[in-house]
């Protein structure tokens, strides 16, 4: 932990140094500013459901002269373009979060984010799963990230609309239902046939999330560990899409629409009775079913299972960019956002899964019961999830084929307008069109 | 330019020396009073519109120049400048079945927002010209939804052309009809997108063109309505031939915003960039698109340049167009009534119809040429010719 003292010390001499070496008009009002030790401002960018903002006042108050201006943008892939498009124009945040799916394009231009083993981030390798250091790691050895999340996997499911269906409807049940430690996409896909015998109602939300789970747990996605594309041909997909497209012929996917779920009011209305949950989307989850007018009676809950093994998506780093005029106090916030004490109150608020060895076991030990989801010990059942997970290769265009190619074939698989077969000639037709290799 | 009044320079420094003496005495104090006057009557016009061009020469002309040069490289958003490619970016773009989509879809708002909002505005300004009680009041009416930001708009109309539970789908529900795929079906998302436009800017046209009814004199009303011309006669026969070119003013910015339309599909479905098989994904969503997810600015310039030339292309027609109305040209026999010669005026910058339009003008100002360029809001000669047609 950063003591007041050793804050203020090193903004006197950040002061120094950026007194002696910059000249130039437009810095002399914030060398001089931080001269007096004080009034430094840290501009903060993240996205999503971050759940920062009592860690912000909670260092603010810790840290008197730092004031802490923060963005959050709505979803990873509007951070995204904000991200690219300040990059190549100026004017990015002193610390902003990224995202792993476009971890591939940042760390192409890994150059523009300060080194963080220069503030001693090298110190603190053994705090994190080793997987997600290594990811914040580029080519050249260089750090650019503090771990922030991680998203393993669970289901969430409808407990009320199981019961319904004369199904099981307690965690366990659910998880045994659904193949337990060996689960498989096949035992998934069965039993939301045996649902949608039973009630006529969808399975799951839409195919994209479905397909991205699947895809997250392959040792290789989209690319090579090597960084070579890996789409076209790739028989271990192609066989995973038929399975999706044999889910959807069969009415499995409710064809919500993503991020927005009609308000939220899909979540509520019992549209589909399962959801593929990373933790970070715990918190997503919870303020779409609040604004959809739903509460904890609404029947959600969180299983230990999910098809075909253990599957990370998304989670986030925070960076320092190296045009931030103040990196070493932006090093600083960003190493104390990410410290496990503050991983447990991001995880309470916001229900991201910690990074860091510590508090996963913390969460693990506590077991605290989340009502929303039905007191759900999601913790607990995160750290579970999170075992056997790897970390996949991402690409600079990850995130544009995910998004931009095989989301637009889901979803023509969910609408009916292509079968499995002539989605994935679409698919391939964009990743054509749309990647230049 | 050459539009400066000439200054009243030369007698000015003498009138206010009183005499003529100093003049030769200190000859050259007064010479350079005088240059500085003169330079003074020569120069200071271009001082004062230069921050216009200074400015446009700034966010305008450098960012369209240099737009070209990254549109020549290959120019990655993040990695910047690479190597010089000539002209493959553009070759790149004009292959895109994207682009051409994007074409198709840009024109097709286009004229399902500009055609109802020119007739639209027409009608609703026909009416603000009425004699109504609380002028002020309607006329600001009409303004209000120009006033809400694009951003709100979309995000209210996108909701209610929600296709589970928006409001429209329910009142289709509640007549017994089906469910419309607002978001997914090519036309239906056009038609939900230039509703958008449509609501924003019909009020905005109407006024402009209340602005050049009002001009329109009285007593040929008046005189119409005698010879037992009906409002409905009158309107066409009167009022929108001598509003004429100011519907081709409408038209021109209708058709500039139009072609450069994005934040209403944008914000129309917030998740995709204009659809998720790009069902309504305009030209400067694609641009976008192009440059922000793709990171390819190279080709992106190149989709910005062609956009402007397209835009450029149209507006030199528009310019001919209304060109030829203003000197009034060939002696054509006289053409169509009030009406057709408004539908002309609306579809015209892309049937490229200059024909029609030009004649009636043509026809009605053998009096006075100056007339219709130099008052664009109707003029007496403008609509003699509507008034011979009642009286016949």
């Amino acid at each position: 932990m950063r003591s007041e003292r050793r804050i203020r010390a090193v903004a006197v001499a950040a002061a120094a140094i950026s007194v002696t070496l910059l000249a130039s008009g437009c810095s002399a009002s914030g060398g001089t500013a931080s001269a007096s030790g004080d009034d430094i401002e840290l501009t903060v960018t993240t996205f999503g459901t971050f759940g920062y903002d009592d860690l912000y006042k909670e260092y603010e108050a810790a840290n008197p002269g730092v004031t802490i201006k923060a963005t959050n943008i709505d979803t990873g892939g509007n951070a995204r373009t904000d991200a690219f498009t300040k990059i190549a124009s100026g004017g990015l945040a002193d610390v902003v979060a990224i995202e792993e799916g476009w971890l591939g394009s940042i760390m192409e231009v890994s150059d523009s984010f300060t080194d963080l083993k220069d503030y001693g981030i090298e110190d603190r390798k053994d705090d994190w799963v080793d997987w997600k250091y290594a990811q914040g790691t580029d080519a050249d050895g260089r750090v650019i990230g503090y771990g922030t999340d991680i998203g393993p996997e669970g289901i969430c499911y409808n407990g009320k609309l199981l019961e319904a269906a004369g199904m099981p409807s307690d965690r366990e049940g659910v998880a045994e239902l659904l193949g337990g430690e060996d689960a498989t996409w096949q035992d998934y896909f069965k039993v939301g046939e045996q649902y949608k015998a039973a009630t006529g109602k969808a399975w799951y939300d839409q195919s994209s999330f479905v397909w991205n789970a699947m895809v997250n747990q392959l040792d290789e996605g989209y690319y090579t560990a090597d960084g070579a594309l890996n789409v076209e041909g790739n028989a271990e997909l192609q066989e995973r899409w038929g399975w999706l497209a044999d889910a959807a012929a069969a009415g499995l996917p409710a064809g919500s629409p993503r991020w927005d779920w009609n308000g939220g009011t899909d979540f509520v209305n019992g549209d589909f009775a399962t959801f593929m949950c990373p933790g970070w989307m715990l918190g997503v989850m919870k303020g779409s079913i609040e604004q959809g007018g739903g509460d904890a009676s609404t029947g959600w809950d969180f299983a230990d299972v999910f098809p075909g093994g253990a599957a990370n998506w998304g989670g986030a780093w925070l960076t320092v960019p190296t045009e931030s005029e103040h990196p070493k106090e932006a090093a600083a916030l960003a190493d104390w956002l990410t410290q496990p004490e503050q991983q447990i109150k991001q995880f309470e608020a916001a229900g991201t899964f910690p990074s860091t060895v510590k508090a996963q076991d913390q969460l693990a030990a506590d077991a605290t019961p989340n009502e929303l989801f039905n007191d759900a010990p999601v913790g607990a059942i995160l750290a579970s999830r999170a075992k056997g997970v790897v970390a996949q290769f991402k690409g600079p265009d990850d995130s544009v084929i995910q998004e931009n190619v095989f989301q637009v074939a889901a979803d023509q698989m969910d609408s009916g307008e292509a079968n499995g077969d002539q989605a994935w000639s679409n698919a391939m037709d964009l990743l054509k069109e749309l990647i230049k290799e | 330019m050459t539009a400066t009044l000439p200054r009243p320079s030369a007698p000015k420094p003498s009138t206010t020396e009183s005499s003529p003496r100093p003049r030769t005495v200190v000859p050259e104090s007064l010479t350079r009073r005088q240059r500085l006057s003169r330079f003074d009557t020569k120069a200071s016009p271009y001082a004062y519109v230069a921050p216009f061009f200074i400015l446009f020469g700034l966010v305008g002309l450098f960012p369209l120049g240099y737009t070209l040069v990254v549109s020549l490289f290959d120019w990655d958003l993040l990695k910047g400048q690479g190597d010089f490619v000539g002209f493959d970016n553009f070759a790149a773009v004009l292959g895109d079945r994207f682009f051409w989509n994007s074409i198709f879809n840009t024109l097709s708002i286009f004229l399902l927002s500009a055609i109802p909002q020119v007739i639209g505005a027409l009608v609703i300004a026909a009416v603000l010209d009425q004699n109504l009680r609380a002028k002020t009041f309607w006329r600001m009416s009409v303004l209000l939804p120009y006033v809400v930001t694009p951003v709100a708009v979309a995000l209210i109309f996108s909701s209610m052309f929600n296709e589970d539970y928006g409001l429209f789908n329910n009142l289709l529900g509640s007549i017994g009809l089906d469910p419309v795929a607002w978001k997914h079906d090519v036309l239906a998302s056009h038609i939900a997108v230039a509703s958008m436009v449509n609501w924003r800017w019909t009020g905005y046209n109407a006024l402009i063109l209340l602005a050049a009814m009002q001009a329109i004199p009285r007593d040929l009303y008046e005189s119409a309505a005698l010879d037992g011309a009906g409002p409905v006669r009158r309107f066409l026969s009167i009022t929108i031939p001598s509003i004429r070119p100011t519907v081709i003013f409408v038209v021109i910015t209708a058709t500039i915003g139009g072609l450069q339309i994005f934040s209403e599909p944008r914000l129309f479905d917030p998740v995709t960039a204009g659809g998720g098989e790009r069902q309504f994904q305009t030209t400067v969503l694609y641009l976008w698109e192009m440059a922000f997810q793709r990171r390819d600015f190279g080709e992106a310039s190149a989709i910005a340049w062609l956009l402007f030339l397209l835009i450029v292309g149209i507006g030199i027609v528009n310019f001919l167009v209304s060109r030829r109305i203003a000197t009034g040209g060939a002696p054509r026999a006289r053409r169509p009534r009030g009406a057709k010669a408004a539908l002309a005026v609306a579809t015209l910058p892309l049937s490229g119809a200059t024909e029609p339009l030009a004649a009636p003008v043509a026809a009605q100002t053998p009096g006075s040429p100056s007339a219709t360029s130099s008052t664009p809001a109707g003029s007496t000669p403008a609509a003699s010719d509507p008034e011979e047609d009642v009286t016949a």
